[in-house]
Parts: C-alpha cells; sequence; structure tokens
C-alpha cells in the first residue's frame, strides 16, 4: 500500500489550469467554474474560504459536551516504531535492526517509552500533560486484514461483520439531546468511513470550500427546487431525500456563514500544519469548531501505515508520516487552543506490527498498537499496561493487546461527550476505564 | 442503503444499462434487434466486435502500447503528459469502446487485482495490458497467474523482496483474503506464512527491474503445507504454481469471486439463489469468466434486480458523457479527470490493495452527490461555453426538435434515460424551468436558456444514477 497522493503530477497539472485562468463568461464567473468542475486539493491549499468569524447557532448540543474527533491511521500503524519501548533494551532492539529509532535518539516520556523524533511536535502537548498515550491497545478479534480489522473497529464490533452502523453513528442516535445542523458529524474526505455509516445523516466533505451548486445564478432557485424535488419524490424517507436535504442544509449553512463573516482561518498559516490532505483535512475541521457549527464528531484519515518495505528508522518514509501525524495534530491543537477544554482528539488504527522485521527493511501486520489521546480533559502520559516483550509474554510472537480500544473510546464518550447509554454503542461490552480522560463539567 | 427494485424499468434498458457504461439509444436497439441472450453473446465474444474508435486512439496515443522501458523513456520526458494519457485511456475506452462488457469486466478485474497507478506508472500499463485486458473474459486462473507474475503487483504487494530469509507476507495474505478465497475462505495465519514462503523468488530482473524472473537463489525450498496440501521440498517455481492452482480451483474461490460479480453486477445484497447458480458454473467451467456471466445475465435474479444498483461516481460521469453522444467532445481531458478526483474516484488512484468500492454505501454521501449534480450541470452548461472548450457539447446533435416544451421536456427525458417520462417528474421538471405552460412553442431563446438547465436535471436526477 502505498502513500495516498490527491494531487496529480505538477507538470500537467500547470497545464491543465492555464486555460481555466482565463475564463469568464455569460455571467457565469470563474469562480462559479472552480466549483463546480476543476476545484482541486491544490486549489483549495491556497485560499482563505471566508474571511471573518461568524456566529450562528444550530446547536441543541449541550455546551459542555467536547467535540470528538477521530483520526483513523489507515494500514496498521508501527507502534513499536512510534513509541518505542526503549526500556525493553534486547528484547526490542535485537529484533528491530532497521526500523528502531536507537535509545539515544528517542523523546523520552515516561522512562520507559520514548517518541520517535519524528513525533517532535507532539512534545509541547505532552509536557503540558493534554496528551495520554496508550501502548499496546487493539482489537481483541485477531484478524490480520486491513479491512476486516478497520471494518470491526469502525463498526465497533470486532469479530461481527454484520453490524449495519458505525459506533459514532450509535453514539449519535443513544444521547439525549438533538442537533439538526448538517455538520454534527463530519468525515473529511470523499467516502464516509464505516464509522459514520448508517442511518445518522452524517457528511461527507471533500472541502469546505466551493460547497455549492455551478448554475447560473439568475436559474438558482429554480434549479435547487427542481433538484430538490426530484430527490424527494423517490420516496419520503428515502436515503435519497434524506441525503439530498442534506447537500441543500449544508449549503445554506455555509452561505450563512459566509453571510456573516465567514469562517476565520485565524492565523492558522503559521501554525505550521503540513501541506497535505491530511493537514489541510485538520485544518478545517478546526474551521467547523471555531465557527460554532454544531460539530459534534470529526473524521480525518491518514493513509499509508502499511510499511512491508523500506519502512526507515530515524528518518524515511515512516518517519515522514509521524512527521506529519505529529505536525498536523500540534498545528491542530494550537489552532483551537481556547477550546482545547471541550476537545477531544483520538487517533486509532487496525493493528500494530511484527515484532521481528522482514527481509525488506519493513514489518509485517501485527497485532498491538497504540492509541493517543489529546485534549483539555484528558489526563496526560503513558497510560499502559505493559505486557512485554519476553517470549512468553508475546501474543502469535507479536505485542499482545492489554487495553482493548473500546475501553478507551467508551471512557471518552462517558466521560467528555455525556454519552448516557454506552452499551448501545459497544453492544456485549463491559468497558474498562483506565482513567485517561477526566470527567466534564 | 437498500434499493427496492423498481418494476417500471423497461428489462430491456436494465440489461442494456447493466451490460454497459450507460445505454445509448443504439444499445438500446442493439438489445431489441438481437434479444437479451442475443446481445450477452454479442457481447461476451469482444474480440469479435469492432472497435474502430478505440483503435484510431491507440493510434493517437502509442505510449500505452509501450513496454515498461519504452514507458520509462516517455515518462522521462514528460511525466504529467503520459500519467494523465493513462488514466484517460481508461475513461475513453469505457466512453467510446463498442466493446462495452468488456470494458465493464476490465474494470471489476482493475479493483478485484487493485494496484494504484502512482509511482508505478509503466508496470501499471503493463499490469492493465497483460492482466484485465488479456483476460477479462477468459479464464479466471491465467487472469491470477497473470496477476502474480506481473511486475506492478510483485512491486506493489512487495513480492519482489521476499527471501527464504525473511518471507514477506504482504502478497501471500492479499491473494487468499482479495483475489481467490476471500477472508472467510478457511486459510489461516499458518497458511499465509507457507504461501508466503512459496513465492518466495518470485521476483524482478536485477537489472531494469520490468520483467518477472524466479530466482532459485532467494527461493525457500523446504516442505511446506498450504490449505491441507502438502508441497513437497526441493522444487522451484512450481511451489507458486501449485499454490495458484490450489486457489484457482478452490470452492471457496468459486463462492468469493462469483459472490463479488453478483454483487457488482446484480445488486449489493444479490439473493443466495443466484450467487449459488453462478459459483455452481465456475466449479464446472473451471473458471471460465464468459459461461459464469451468462449464468448471471440470463438469471430470473438479475432480471428482477432492476433499479437496484447506485452507480459509483465514474459510472455516472462516463454515462453522461454516453448519454450526450454524439454531441459531446472532451478536448482537455482534465475537465473529467478533476472532477471524477473530486468524487473521490480517479482511475487507478486506490490505495489499499482491495479496490474501490463496489456498493453504494461509502459512494452514497453529501460531497458525492453534489459533485455529480455538478457533473451534470457543467456538462449541460457546455452548451454554452461553460468550459471554454475544455469541453464542447452540440445539444442539437443530441436533443431531437420539438414543437412545444412538453414535448421538449418528454423528448429529452426518453433521450437520456431511455425510456418515457411520467406525469409526476414532468411536472417537477417544467416547475423548475420557469413554470411554462407545456404547449407553449420552444423558441430559440429557450433551447439555449434552458435546454441546458433541463440536460442538467435529468442526468442529476434520482432515475440516472440509478441502474
Amino acid at each position: 500500500m502505498s502513500r495516498r497522493i490527491i494531487t496529480p503530477p505538477p507538470a500537467a497539472h500547470a497545464s491543465g489550469c492555464t486555460e481555466y485562468r482565463t475564463f469568464e463568461q455569460r455571467g457565469v464567473s470563474r469562480r462559479t467554474f472552480l466549483k463546480g468542475m476543476v476545484g482541486t486539493g491544490a486549489l483549495l491549499l491556497s485560499r482563505p474560504l471566508f474571511p471573518n468569524l461568524p456566529f450562528v447557532a444550530f446547536a441543541q448540543t449541550p455546551r459542555e459536551v467536547d467535540t470528538l474527533v477521530v483520526v483513523f491511521l489507515r494500514g496498521g500503524m508501527d507502534s513499536l516504531a512510534a513509541i518505542v519501548p526503549v526500556g525493553e533494551g534486547a528484547a526490542f532492539y535485537d529484533r528491530r535492526s532497521q526500523t528502531a529509532v536507537p535509545e539515544g535518539r528517542v523523546l523520552d516520556l515516561d522512562g520507559f517509552f520514548g517518541f520517535h523524533p519524528a513525533l517532535g511536535r507532539l512534545q509541547d502537548v505532552y509536557r503540558a500533560g493534554h496528551l495520554a498515550v496508550v501502548h499496546a491497545a487493539g482489537s481483541p478479534d485477531p484478524s490480520r486484514s486491513h479491512f476486516d480489522a478497520m471494518e470491526y473497529m469502525e463498526r465497533g464490533t470486532p469479530g461481527v461483520r454484520v453490524t449495519e452502523t458505525g459506533w459514532l453513528t450509535r453514539h449519535l442516535q443513544s444521547v439525549p439531546w438533538t442537533n439538526d445542523s448538517p455538520f454534527r458529524a463530519v468525515a473529511m474526505g470523499t467516502l464516509l468511513p464505516s464509522s459514520l455509516q448508517g442511518p445518522q445523516a452524517s457528511l461527507a466533505l471533500e472541502s469546505l470550500d466551493g460547497f455549492e451548486l455551478s448554475v447560473p445564478d439568475h436559474l438558482r432557485p429554480e434549479l435547487e427546487g427542481g433538484l430538490r424535488e426530484l430527490y424527494r419524490s423517490v420516496g419520503a424517507g428515502s436515503a435519497f431525500e434524506r441525503e439530498a436535504e442534506s447537500v441543500f442544509s449544508t449549503m445554506r449553512d455555509l452561505r450563512r456563514i459566509a453571510a456573516d463573516g465567514g469562517l476565520e482561518r485565524g492565523n492558522s498559516g503559521s501554525l505550521g500544519y503540513p501541506e497535505t490532505s491530511f493537514g489541510e483535512a485538520l485544518r478545517q475541521v478546526a474551521q467547523l469548531i471555531r465557527a460554532d457549527v454544531g460539530l459534534e464528531v470529526a473524521c480525518v484519515d491518514l493513509g499509508g501505515w502499511d510499511t512491508h518495505e523500506e519502512q526507515g528508522g530515524v528518518e524515511g518514509q515512516f518517519a515522514d508520516l509521524l512527521a506529519e501525524l505529529g505536525a498536523g495534530l500540534a498545528a491542530f491543537y494550537e489552532d483551537v487552543a481556547d477550546r482545547s477544554n471541550r476537545l477531544t482528539v483520538v487517533t486509532m488504527s487496525e493493528f500494530g506490527r511484527k515484532l521481528e522485521e522482514n527481509a525488506s527493511g519493513g514489518t509485517d501486520h501485527g497485532r498491538g498498537g497504540s492509541m493517543l489521546v489529546m485534549g483539555g480533559g484528558v489526563r496526560g502520559g503513558v497510560h499502559t499496561v505493559w505486557p512485554s516483550l519476553a517470549p512468553g509474554a508475546l501474543d502469535d510472537g507479536d505485542l499482545a493487546i492489554t487495553t482493548d480500544f473500546r475501553d478507551v473510546l467508551s471512557e471518552i464518550l462517558v466521560q467528555r461527550l455525556q454519552n448516557p447509554s454506552v452499551e448501545s454503542v459497544f453492544p456485549g461490552y463491559r468497558a474498562n476505564y483506565r482513567g485517561i480522560v477526566r470527567p466534564g463539567a | 442503503m437498500h434499493l427496492e427494485p423498481s418494476p417500471s424499468v423497461d428489462a430491456d434498458l436494465h440489461l442494456a444499462n447493466r451490460l454497459t457504461w450507460g445505454a445509448r439509444p443504439r444499445d438500446l436497439e442493439r438489445v431489441r434487434e438481437l434479444g437479451e441472450a442475443g446481445y450477452v453473446e454479442w457481447q461476451l465474444d469482444h474480440a469479435a466486435v469492432a472497435d474502430p474508435i478505440v483503435d484510431r486512439f491507440l493510434t493517437e496515443h502509442p505510449v500505452l502500447l509501450e513496454d515498461v522501458r519504452g514507458l520509462r523513456r516517455a515518462l522521462d520526458e514528460d511525466y504529467g503528459a503520459v500519467y494523465h494519457q493513462v488514466i484517460w485511456g481508461r475513461l475513453f475506452r469505457a466512453v467510446y469502446s463498442e466493446r462495452q462488457l468488456f470494458e465493464k469486466m476490465v474494470e471489476f478485474w482493475t479493483d478485484h487485482f487493485n494496484v494504484p497507478l502512482p509511482d508505478l506508472v509503466p508496470e501499471k500499463v503493463v499490469d492493465d495490458r497483460e492482466v484485465a485486458r488479456s483476460h477479462a473474459l477468459g479464464r479466471f486462473r491465467d487472469l491470477l497467474i497473470a496477476s502474480a507474475r506481473s511486475p506492478g503487483m510483485l512491486i506493489y504487494l512487495d513480492n519482489t523482496f521476499s527471501n527464504r530469509d525473511h518471507p514477506n507476507e504482504n502478497y501471500a495474505r492479499e491473494v487468499m483474503e482479495l483475489h481467490t478465497l476471500g477472508v472467510d475462505g478457511g486459510y489461516t495465519q499458518q497458511d499465509v506464512v507457507e504461501v508466503a514462503r512459496c513465492f518466495t523468488g518470485w521476483t524482478l530482473d536485477q537489472e531494469w527491474r520490468g520483467a518477472f524472473v524466479f530466482d532459485r537463489n532467494r527461493h525457500d525450498d523446504g516442505e511446506k503445507v498450504v490449505l491441507g496440501h502438502r508441497i513437497a521440498g526441493g522444487r522451484g517455481i512450481e511451489d507458486g504454481l501449485q499454490v495458484l492452482d490450489i486457489l484457482a480451483t478452490h470452492p471457496s474461490t468459486a463462492r468469493f469471486v462469483s459472490g463479488k460479480l453478483c454483487r457488482r453486477f446484480v445488486s449489493d445484497d444479490p439473493p443466495e439463489e443466484l450467487v449459488a447458480a453462478v459459483t455452481a458454473t465456475f466449479l464446472a467451467t473451471d473458471g471460465d469468466i464468459r459461461a459464469v456471466l451468462r449464468t448471471l445475465f440470463t438469471s430470473e435474479g438479475f432480471r428482477a434486480a432492476r433499479g437496484t444498483k447506485f452507480r459509483r461516481p465514474m459510472e455516472a460521469l462516463v454515462a453522461m458523457l454516453r448519454a450526450l453522444s454524439p454531441g459531446v467532445e472532451v478536448r482537455d481531458q482534465w475537465a473529467v479527470t478533476w472532477t471524477l478526483e473530486r468524487m473521490g474516484h480517479l482511475p487507478y488512484n486506490w490505495f489499499p490493495p482491495n479496490g474501490y468500492p463496489g456498493s453504494a454505501d461509502p459512494w452514497f454521501n453529501v460531497n458525492g452527490l453534489l459533485q455529480r449534480w455538478n457533473a451534470a450541470m457543467v456538462l449541460a452548461y457546455a452548451s454554452q461555453g461553460w468550459t471554454d472548450g475544455a469541453i464542447t457539447l452540440d445539444l442539437s446533435a443530441v436533443i431531437p426538435d420539438a414543437a412545444t416544451i412538453g414535448e421538449l421536456v418528454d423528448a429529452t427525458w426518453l433521450r437520456l434515460v431511455g425510456q418515457a417520462l411520467d406525469r409526476g417528474t414532468r411536472t417537477t421538471l417544467l416547475a423548475a424551468l420557469g413554470d411554462p405552460r407545456p404547449t407553449q412553442r420552444v423558441t430559440q431563446e429557450f433551447r439555449d436558456e434552458r435546454l441546458p438547465s433541463l440536460v442538467g436535471l435529468v442526468l442529476a436526477s434520482p432515475a440516472f444514477q440509478l441502474t
């Protein structure tokens, strides 16, 4: 699995662009056209959306509930290389000649574990006590298939493939308040992740920018009305009607926000967001948070962790990915610093990787991974029941799992998002809280 | 998302839409002329279908016929140009090839044996030609072997570096999970390890890394046990070939591939009897893909599943271009590929090994819907110069003349959707055109100003998104 590259190679990109720069015709501005046809990742990186901050009150969400941002690290992140168990000594380093950061180079966390130096930007958050590290975490289902393991996690039911809704969908369904904001649950990207599948309306947004119907302005009301009616006529309450209404309410609300002065971009340009789709996605989540549009949960993906080959050590492809992750999370946290008391970010990945390297300078699919939890309500530090890397402690040769991912998520949902019935989110599971977050006020 | 069948969809239209990338009037005529079974047979024998437009396209884009070495040379000269010819070549053939079912099967196998294009451009072009296009309607076993030896696959799933001391499990796992048995197909982690050992030595030539070689020095020639079969020690390339044979003939493979074909061509939730029937043909014919598709397309389950598939973004866009033929011309492919990128369905740009999603659920979302509407509108307004010449559209070559507005609306729907317009939708469309009386005469002004709106609405309508 290689890295996701959103924008095609630069040469042709530039040549494809030139023609459109001159476009202006029949009252249809170039901008309208760009919205419809040629807006790409590259374009949206460069422009501020709307200049100022509006206040739009939508939500009936209680003010004391955290916004939850779920970052899924797709491909199986090598937690042993990211959060290095230095204290294991030879039990670890003897198996990792190419993919382990030497003891002298790790950023110490607690004397036993240390961050890979590429996560350096998270050190400040860690020192401030806003970052919890949960090592040896994962799913009890032993599948080493990416797709099964991801589905089990995102549906929140390890080993059960027929679950029709995602864990975040069930959370939103089970809280006692209503929130009709189209921005209640947002996945940044072109596809809706399984964690948000189900009847609860969720938004997949490729970009906040240019979310507008490309039609001539003077015909807009009639054409919008026509589309709405065409989709309504499929059947009341149908998925078609629901999603079409959601398109219109999203457009309406983004327009209202823009009219009220826009989504504040603030000083985000100087925060050091990575110039990648991941960085841009986090920046836009920060914009939604600051715009008070009723955002309760957001999903952001970072792929490319399936490092079977040439993973690298202190430097290399894995280090680059970690740097992107660390810089993205740190920039995001700084961006919404004044709201950090109402924010929880959690990272997860479908599994960890093997303790033993393979012949390609990489690592194959393993077991135990890790989760990072960041926010003002987090009890910072390492929260790990470390199983050790002694031969007898391994699970089929790899890092065992001592914290079920549902333990971490349940605690966040109950303590920070005020979920009153977490048993409906993770049916049949009794969570074991680790004291990772403080109860919300 | 569960879609109930729509019995009101015409049976011939259903067949034409499912076997093509979007039925044009003459596709529908052809179905009526040959009959259902005759049309299926005609499309199954793809080599006998003349394809002059594609032949000419390939003559004009010879880089697509190059080998790895030639492609690398061309990429060195102009990387971007080659990259986009490859993507446009995929789209072009979907839109214009007369071998429509073949092109749909190429798409199916492209997802099934996914190898992404970026970073692997030369290898992907060869992979496309030698795997999916060589065997799309052939035998599953040949496809599987071609894929296992494909430089693109060997690099993508890391087998090229696997060796006897440290077998790499990536290909070994995915060949069972995604290409053959399916995740529930009855293999274990131990089988993954053993299969990885069997494929040690399946790599690329050291000189230019563009061709498959078997390197005995890297091969683990010890005894292995795969899915209960003992694989004797002391052998070479035969180990991997035997594994592919075991996998190609395994009942789980027949079941897995047949189920996936039914989900792609029938519905996201196909009836169990149909999957069983298709699986039986797969097993009885040793994976003859033509025979398998014959069973599928002539079944009751297929016939009954009208209106139950939601077009994937690329399918929708290609169908729009086909619906607007012969009036539409894409002069700058960027206008099309950027739209697909925004919808998350740029050809050959899915990075995990499972291929783009086949079912509606991940695609059916707010972003996807708006982008789809915008594609419809921008294509329709290309007739008014909206794309600055990137796409040109002459609607007079598409939509027949009509005396009254009511007749124009009816004719537009019939032309683009393929069957008659119902009263309720007619009222909706008229309202969206400024609510003229249906008996009002069509003026040139109406054709210029309102016909693009009408075309855009029809292409954006739910009816056009479903087949």
